[in-house]
């Protein structure tokens, strides 16, 4: 684990007094955020606290209200998913968000054909383009599907489905890695064995990913921040993070809230 | 002046009947989110029904019985077929409606041939209610005009002040909440195909005589309905309304008023070509707005979609 | 398994290649088994449908778009092509007869590029209603633009007048037969090509989740436009065969009516399957030229088997095919073969009952009075008598019960020909 403190480049992700309202209520309350080159950002916070809020607009499924994303330097306003996509950012979904009806390796190929140049074009068979094929081949033993590979991808099993999303995300060779909550719903191997897998595949790569739970993201991000009712309450590394009585004091309210 | 107190009036005749078809339409669509294409393959089926009764028991048994006849079937339809459909998506059910459109219209001419059907106004309605200088106006359109604000009056009433139409207007926009408090949503999407159906059958039964019954009348105001409800937004009553009326008094003005297309071109200063036989733009200068009238609706139609996709008062997007 | 699909970026097998030769060789050769003028003028109209079906495959079953107003292109492409045929023989220009489909296809382009640059935005709802509302529009302006489509006459033409190719004038059946028969290699092998392309992959994407392919790079909208662009011309050159085949182009060939059919044969062929539509085309064609003789209400019974498919098979006639094939591929056909002959025979005995009482009453009901003899099933029966009701009801009544005691037999084997290594049978 490295530390990016001193990273003098503009910063991966670059959020600033940003705001979200629906109708009356604000779910996003002024966050400001950068996220560094090459670390691994992980937003936690208790339900309700607008993760998957905060989440959307980023990667523009919402406009926000006020303030401005930046990725790269660049603003976000306005764009559609492609063109932020476009621009290196490549997001996963927290509800499986597959193509159920292809294959395995179609999946993933299908998320290659952008970043390889292929564009819009009607004269290319994509089974004869070798670089399509071994390219998905790799990602496929990435996320160690290949022996799935020719099966329907709706008939995987969960957590092989959720690897599959993970490996659609990352084979556009994006290099700013948005998961949201990557880990739902799954066993406590499971999510073991989903950590590693997102560890290995954004070696080198910028990672924001959302998460519910401390425990997931506490050996595998270089910092933190913490999100409750719409604002950023902490941000630093992982030890500093869960000393902050703040922290604590919103967790274990949360906790005591659930509990009543 | 009169000539057009006279065409609001044939206007008002037909906008209401296509409210009273797209009323239907409306409420089911939002409901169930199926465009029903079969929709005025039921008006068809009331002026069929109607025509069949009316000549053993006269107009007004057949105005009685063949709606709630239309609904009954329109309720299997919804229990029997649509439903099993649903399981595959809405475009599966748009495909069904569509080829339940073309096998009604197989049956209806497997029962009643392809003629036109001798279905008359009755008799007490057959005298000229008012004159606006020398334009007659027919008891008959008066009465339809007055069934249609009884009939909607009556819709209103069940959908605001009933308990069953609390349901269907929560069930409009929330479908799921009002399935999880346990109302029984199955039983009211059949119901509500069921009257949507009926209502499509009174505008059959009293249109029938006027606009002619014969096996391609649905086909002729089935299109023109959907473009109705699409113009107005989907899933809004009112919006169906006004667009209805809209369609209706831009038709009838447009085939009463001769506007030449030469005419307007003239105005902003072009000059015919003569002889005109030799101009490749013939066409276009002898266009006349009655040559046109019945497209205006599609028109209008693919004009609001290209700009507005929601219609004129739909929320949710079509 | 995996041999083809690993190698296949190397060359082409012999497993892709086997179809298209065949088929190929089978166009050739039909016209020596069914040489009669009847048999290829159904051919003909077969091999125009098929590629209009199949190009409005590429939009309802590649790209999820349901249009009620396919038949605008072809008509277009028709008309085009019936205009170049005469602007050809007016001015001799030297344009071979078999090179105007081209004409017809970029025509269908261009109007697919003009209505899709504002109907692709959307899909499902919003695209079928925009359809048909164009649809409508131009099918009304055929009367109105005279000089373009020629009112109610339409447009016609002579496709001899152009120079002989290779000495052929296409004065013979026989000879546009395979005008068609060529243009219909290419298109289907171009429409297929076209689904294996990058922008064919992502047709098939945006259709199961637009969402999803716009985080991949691609705009949902472009996928969708090029899709209805690439299927535009399909349609034209559809109906510039439809043009060159019949000398004559009118409103029917841009109208709702066949914008509505072609729909119903592709979807009665099966949507999801890159050969539906042929089938489609094929049984829809047959349906409608052989069954059309044998009766007036051969559209009241390809309307209740089009409702049939949509309520009982979704996928269609190649859907159903192609359920077949993991049975074949472990060799487990075989305990279908018998419970199939035991469920279906009666089956399509009941059938032939229930549309006999259907052809009486038809009978009985519209016949001239006096008229109560009716041809039925090669017999001479009285409509108005009770004996044949009875027959046909028996026969009716007996099958179906027979089927529906046979079914279960067949559900069983069913799953016995569908699990793999599935004990000891």
């Amino acid at each position: 684990m490295t530390m990016h403190a001193s990273n003098l480049t503009a910063p991966a992700l670059d959020i600033v007094g940003l705001r979200k309202s629906f109708g009356k209520a604000e779910i996003i309350r002024g966050i400001d955020l950068e996220v560094y080159k090459g670390e691994r950002h992980a937003i936690i916070g208790p339900n309700g606290a607008g993760k998957s809020t905060l989440f959307n607009l980023i990667t523009a499924r919402f406009a926000p209200t006020t303030g401005s994303i930046s990725l790269h330097g660049q603003n976000l306003a306005g764009m559609a998913p492609y063109q932020i996509n476009r621009l290196g950012l490549s997001r996963s979904f927290q509800i499986t968000n597959i193509f159920p009806k292809m294959t395995v390796f179609e999946n993933v190929r299908c998320a290659l054909l952008w970043s390889k140049g292929y564009k819009y074009s009607f004269w290319n068979i994509v089974s004869r383009s070798q670089d399509l094929t071994e390219g998905a081949d790799a990602v496929l033993e990435q996320i160690n599907l290949a022996g799935r590979r020719n099966l329907p991808a709706g008939v995987l099993s969960y957590a092989e489905q959720r690897a599959l999303e993970i490996g659609v995300t990352i084979a556009g060779g994006a290099d700013v890695i948005m998961l949201d909550e990557p880990t739902a719903g799954m066993s406590h191997s499971e999510t073991d064995y989903i950590v590693d897998l997102i560890r290995k595949v954004t070696e080198n790569k910028t990672l924001v990913m959302v998460e519910h739970d401390m425990g997931v993201v506490f050996g595998l991000a270089d910092r933190i921040s913490v999100l409750v009712y719409g604002e950023i309450i902490a941000t630093g590394a992982p030890e500093e993070v869960r000393g902050n009585p703040k922290v604590q004091e919103a967790y274990l309210g949360a906790a005591l809230e659930a509990d009543h | 002046m009169d000539l057009i107190l006279v065409n609001i009036i044939d206007g008002l005749v037909t906008g209401l009947l296509l409210f009273m078809l797209s009323a239907g339409l409306t409420l089911i669509f939002s409901m169930m989110g199926v465009l029903n294409f079969a929709h005025a393959s039921f008006y068809m089926l009331g002026a069929y029904f109607a025509y069949q009764i009316s000549m053993y028991l006269g107009f007004w048994m057949g105005l009685l019985i063949a709606p709630p006849l239309v609904g009954l079937i329109g309720a299997a339809v919804e229990r029997y077929g649509l439903r099993r459909v649903h399981q595959y998506g809405h475009v599966p059910e748009l495909i069904f409606t569509f080829g339940l459109a073309l096998l009604i219209e197989e049956v209806v001419q497997f029962f009643w041939g392809r003629d036109q059907m001798p279905y008359q106004i009755p008799e007490a309605l057959q005298f000229v209610a008012f004159s606006i200088s020398s334009y007659d106006i027919p008891a008959y359109k008066v009465f339809m005009i007055f069934l249609s604000l009884i009939i909607f009056g009556g819709l209103l009433y069940v959908l605001t002040r009933t308990r069953v139409g609390m349901i269907i207007q929560a069930a409009l926009s929330y479908p799921r909440t009002v399935e999880a408090l346990g109302h029984n949503v199955p039983l009211v999407f059949m119901g509500v195909f069921g009257v949507g159906t009926a209502l499509a059958g009174v505008a059959g039964v009293i249109a029938g005589p006027v606009l002619s019954t014969f096996p391609g009348m649905a086909i002729v105001l089935g299109s023109i309905v959907f473009v109705t409800i699409v113009i107005g937004g989907l899933g809004s009553l009112g919006g169906a309304l006004i667009a209805a009326l809209i369609i209706g008094w831009l038709t009838t003005f447009a085939k009463t008023y001769n506007v030449r297309m030469e005419d307007i071109l003239t105005t902003i200063g072009f000059t015919k070509p003569e002889p005109i036989g030799d101009s490749g733009w013939q066409d276009l200068w002898t266009l006349t707005s009655p040559q046109i009238a019945d497209i205006l609706p599609y028109l209008l139609m693919v004009l609001i979609l290209v700009f507005r996709p929601h219609g004129l008062f739909g929320k949710r997007d079509a | 398994m995996t041999d083809t699909t690993t190698h296949s970026a190397k060359g082409l097998t012999m497993g892709q290649l086997a179809p298209w030769v065949i088929a190929t060789a089978f166009l050739v050769a039909m016209p020596w088994i069914f040489a009669s003028n009847s048999a290829i003028t159904i051919m003909n109209q077969m091999a125009i449908t098929i590629i209009f079906a199949l190009s409005y495959n590429m939009l309802l079953g590649q790209g999820g778009m349901l249009s009620f107003g396919h038949a605008v292109y072809m008509g277009a492409g028709g008309f085009m092509c019936m205009h170049v045929m005469n602007m050809v023989q007016d001015q001799g220009l030297p344009l071979p007869l078999p090179l105007l489909p081209v004409f017809g296809g970029l025509f269908g382009l261009g109007l697919a590029t003009i209505v899709g640059s504002f109907s692709t935005r959307n899909a499902g709802t919003v695209f079928a209603m925009i359809s048909l509302g164009v649809g409508e529009l131009i099918a009304a302006s055929s009367v109105i633009v005279v000089s373009f489509f020629g009112g109610e006459e339409g447009i016609s033409g002579d496709r001899t007048y152009g120079l002989p190719v290779f000495g052929v004038e296409f004065l013979r059946q026989i000879e546009v037969y395979y005008l068609i028969a060529f243009w219909l290699v290419l298109s289907t092998l171009l429409m297929f090509l076209f689904s294996r392309t990058p922008i064919g992959r992502m047709a098939n994407a945006v259709r199961d989740n637009p969402e999803r392919a716009e985080f991949l790079g691609y705009s949902a909208r472009w996928v969708r436009f090029y899709s209805f662009c690439a299927s535009g011309f399909f349609a034209g050159i559809a109906g510039a065969l439809f043009a060159i085949n019949y000398e004559i182009v009118t409103e029917e060939n841009l109208n709702l009516g066949l914008s509505g059919a072609i729909l119903l044969i592709t979807f009665l062929g099966g949507i999801g399957v890159f050969f539906g539509p042929i089938i489609g085309a094929i049984v829809f064609t047959l349906l409608q030229t052989v069954l059309s003789l044998q009766t007036e209400l051969w559209q009241l019974y390809v309307g209740a088997l089009f409702l049939a498919t949509v309520m009982f098979f979704p996928s269609g006639l190649a859907g159903v095919l192609m359920m077949h094939v993991p049975a074949i591929k472990m060799g487990k056909w075989r305990y279908l073969v018998l419970p199939y002959v035991k469920t279906l025979i009666p089956a399509i005995f009941g059938i032939l009952g229930v549309s006999a009482m259907v052809e009486m009453m038809f009978h009985a009901r519209h016949a001239p009075t006096g008229d109560e003899e009716m041809g039925l099933f090669w017999m001479t029966v009285d409509s108005t008598s009770p004996l044949p009701w009875l027959v046909a009801a028996i026969i009716s009544v007996v099958c179906f019960w027979v089927t529906r005691r046979n079914a279960p037999e067949l559900v069983a084997a069913w799953h016995m020909a569908n699990t793999p290594d599935g004990g000891s049978a």
